[in-house]
């Protein structure tokens, strides 16, 4: 595996592999040495705006091409057989992209026919991805009349109409309200349950906590992290936070002491609050009879339970 | 809205062939034209005053056979070719302008067509609706005139079909790319069209202004050079003061210059190399 691999994932099968991969649009260098290795499932794509997710996408989709390195999309190369990939994957861009003159059930027929389907087999699949995804009688609307979560829903639509492999989603639940950003996890959910692969980029961290099985996290046009989500998630498991409140003095010599007898990860303190990361090495009763014999007051004392967004922050802060 | 509880299920038809996809996109416009009031009224309207008065004058007029002079000459008409510009950019003009507005392009690139399949469709369609104007009408009074001729030359008469059939697709093919390349080079119909009209009037225009000098300059007039260009595909002479070489290079800077512009703008400001 590339560059911060925090666990090898049990020999699983991966759908795509870079290896070494850089891409430059003149002088900026948009991949830099970039290697991953995606396994089946639902595996989440971050990074901050401009780290390099869209170039990867693109890259893997044959529409920009890489200076130097090896992908593998399935076994088969970008360069050489970039037909045969494209017809494997479907593709949800950020943005919206949909043609406003067309009905959202004449759009996906549309895509349907322009990846490989036969008019007579694109209708009644379009009607069946659409029932799928939720779009009911609006799909005889032209799409210029939808709604932000409606857009969503066919730009879903027309990405799974020839029922991809692969399937790469940017930002799937952007600009949704929650119960269309709890929809869409859904759906994202049973599309994964049917042996595919999906790749999420997004910046809403709690969405891919959720449904995501896989975390890559980019950055600088590198994959900084990456792993099993619940590996990332887990590496807090063996540390407890401790937040404490107490006169200046005292709480520097009960850290002091802490230190002595405990392993001690971190200590910062904000708006009177010191709060500390510890190894989880025994019982807590006499660090509680240490806390009271120097006057500060344990305002709490449990596991430090590491999320998506603090390992993300981490991640991006420590690779910078 | 709102999700039933059905589950995702899998396709498993035949996938047509790639090379084949374009004709999608091409049905598409057509399509999308046909259903457009403003196109249907031009084509009538065009088509009665173009070609259903040639249609009736040539075929009632006593004439032996089919002659390549007397179809280069009523397609060399100068309201044939305004109509024609005036197709050409209404047509073109939101072919590729709306699919930059609306970033479209990316679901048609990112499919198993990529970017040559995506403007070979494009083109193909433009010249599919374009046609309906510059191929098929002539083909009509061609074949109405060879119904009606009393000589018994039919063979030299569907030669000239043939020849007519040829001249067709190329008045088409010579003004579609620069409709093309006018609506890549915005993301507004309105401008697209009004862009391609003047792209072809100014050409006229500076080509009348300079032609006092040289009879040279009559090459930048697009409509010349549709004329002699057509004098060739009818087996026709040429006429001493035509340049030739003047003749091939505009017909080349018409089409493929046009269309890489095109293929230049989208691989460049869309797909982002």
């Amino acid at each position: 595996m590339g560059n911060g691999d925090f666990s090898k994932d049990g020999g699983a099968e991966h759908t795509i592999t870079a290896r070494d991969v850089v891409v430059r649009f003149g002088n900026i260098l948009a991949l830099d040495n970039f290697s991953v290795e995606v396994p089946n499932g639902i595996v989440g794509l971050l990074g901050p705006n401009g780290a390099g997710k869209s170039t990867f996408i693109k890259t893997v989709l044959g529409l920009v091409s890489y200076d130097s390195g090896d992908v593998r999309i399935s076994g088969m190369d970008p360069r050489t057989d970039v037909m045969a990939i494209r017809d494997r994957v479907g593709y949800m861009p950020e943005h919206d992209c949909l043609v406003d003159t067309m009905t959202g059930l004449e759009l996906v027929t549309y895509f349907g026919r322009l990846s490989g389907m036969t008019k007579e087999d694109s209708i009644p699949r379009s009607h069946e991805v659409l029932d799928f995804v939720g779009l009911g009688e609006e799909r005889y609307r032209p799409t210029a009349t939808y709604s932000t979560g409606m857009k969503q829903r066919v730009k879903l639509a027309q990405a799974i109409v020839h029922d991809p492999e692969i399937l790469f989603l940017d930002e799937p639940t952007n600009g949704m309200d929650p119960l269309g950003r709890e929809e869409m996890l859904e759906l994202i959910s049973r599309i994964a349950a049917s042996n595919k692969s999906l790749l999420i980029s997004s910046h809403i961290l709690q969405d891919m906590e959720k449904v995501c099985q896989h975390v890559i996290i980019i950055n600088g046009g590198r994959a900084i992290t990456q792993g099993p989500m619940s590996v990332l998630l887990d590496q807090g498991r063996d540390r407890k936070r401790l937040q404490v409140r107490g006169d200046p003095k005292a709480l520097l010599a009960f850290t002091d002491q802490l230190r002595k007898v405990r392993e001690v990860i971190s200590v910062s303190e904000e708006f009177g609050q010191m709060t500390i990361i510890l190894v989880n090495g025994g019982p807590s009763a006499p660090l509680l009879d240490m806390a009271k014999l120097h006057g500060v007051q344990v305002r709490s004392y449990a596991p430090d339970k590491l999320t998506l967004e603090g390992a993300f922050i981490r991640s991006v802060t420590e690779g910078a | 809205m709102g999700l039933d509880p059905i589950g995702y299920k899998p396709w498993s038809g035949e996938r047509t062939e790639h090379g084949r996809r374009f004709l999608v996109v091409a049905e598409s416009i057509l399509r999308h034209k046909l259903r457009a009031k403003w196109f249907l009224a031009l084509l009538v309207i065009g088509t009665f005053l173009v070609h259903i008065m040639p249609l009736f004058i040539f075929s009632l007029i006593p004439h032996q056979g089919l002659e390549a002079e007397v179809m280069r000459n009523y397609m060399g008409d100068g309201l044939y070719f305004i109509f024609e510009v005036i197709l050409v950019a209404l047509v073109c003009s939101d072919l590729i302008s709306e699919d930059l507005r609306s970033n479209s392009f990316i679901l048609y690139v990112s499919r198993a067509m990529g970017v040559k399949g995506y403007l070979l469709g494009k083109w193909t369609g433009a010249m599919i609706t374009i046609g309906l104007f510059t191929l098929l009408p002539p083909l009509a009074v061609a074949i109405a005139i060879t119904a009606t001729q009393s000589g018994s030359d039919y063979l030299g008469s569907l030669a000239v079909i043939g020849q007519t059939l040829l001249a067709g697709a190329w008045s088409a093919a010579m003004l579609v790319p620069a409709g093309l390349a006018v609506s890549s080079l915005t993301r507004k119909k309105t401008y697209a069209s009004v862009g391609t009209f003047m792209f072809f009037f100014g050409m006229m225009i500076v080509a009348g202004i300079f032609s006092g000098l040289s009879q040279d300059w009559s090459m930048l007039n697009p409509s010349e050079v549709l004329y002699q260009s057509h004098t060739v595909l009818y087996g026709l002479e040429l006429s001493e003061s035509v340049n030739r070489y003047l003749l091939g290079a505009m017909a080349f800077l018409l089409t493929v210059p046009p269309m890489a512009l095109v293929y230049y703008r989208i691989m460049r400001k869309e797909v982002g190399k």
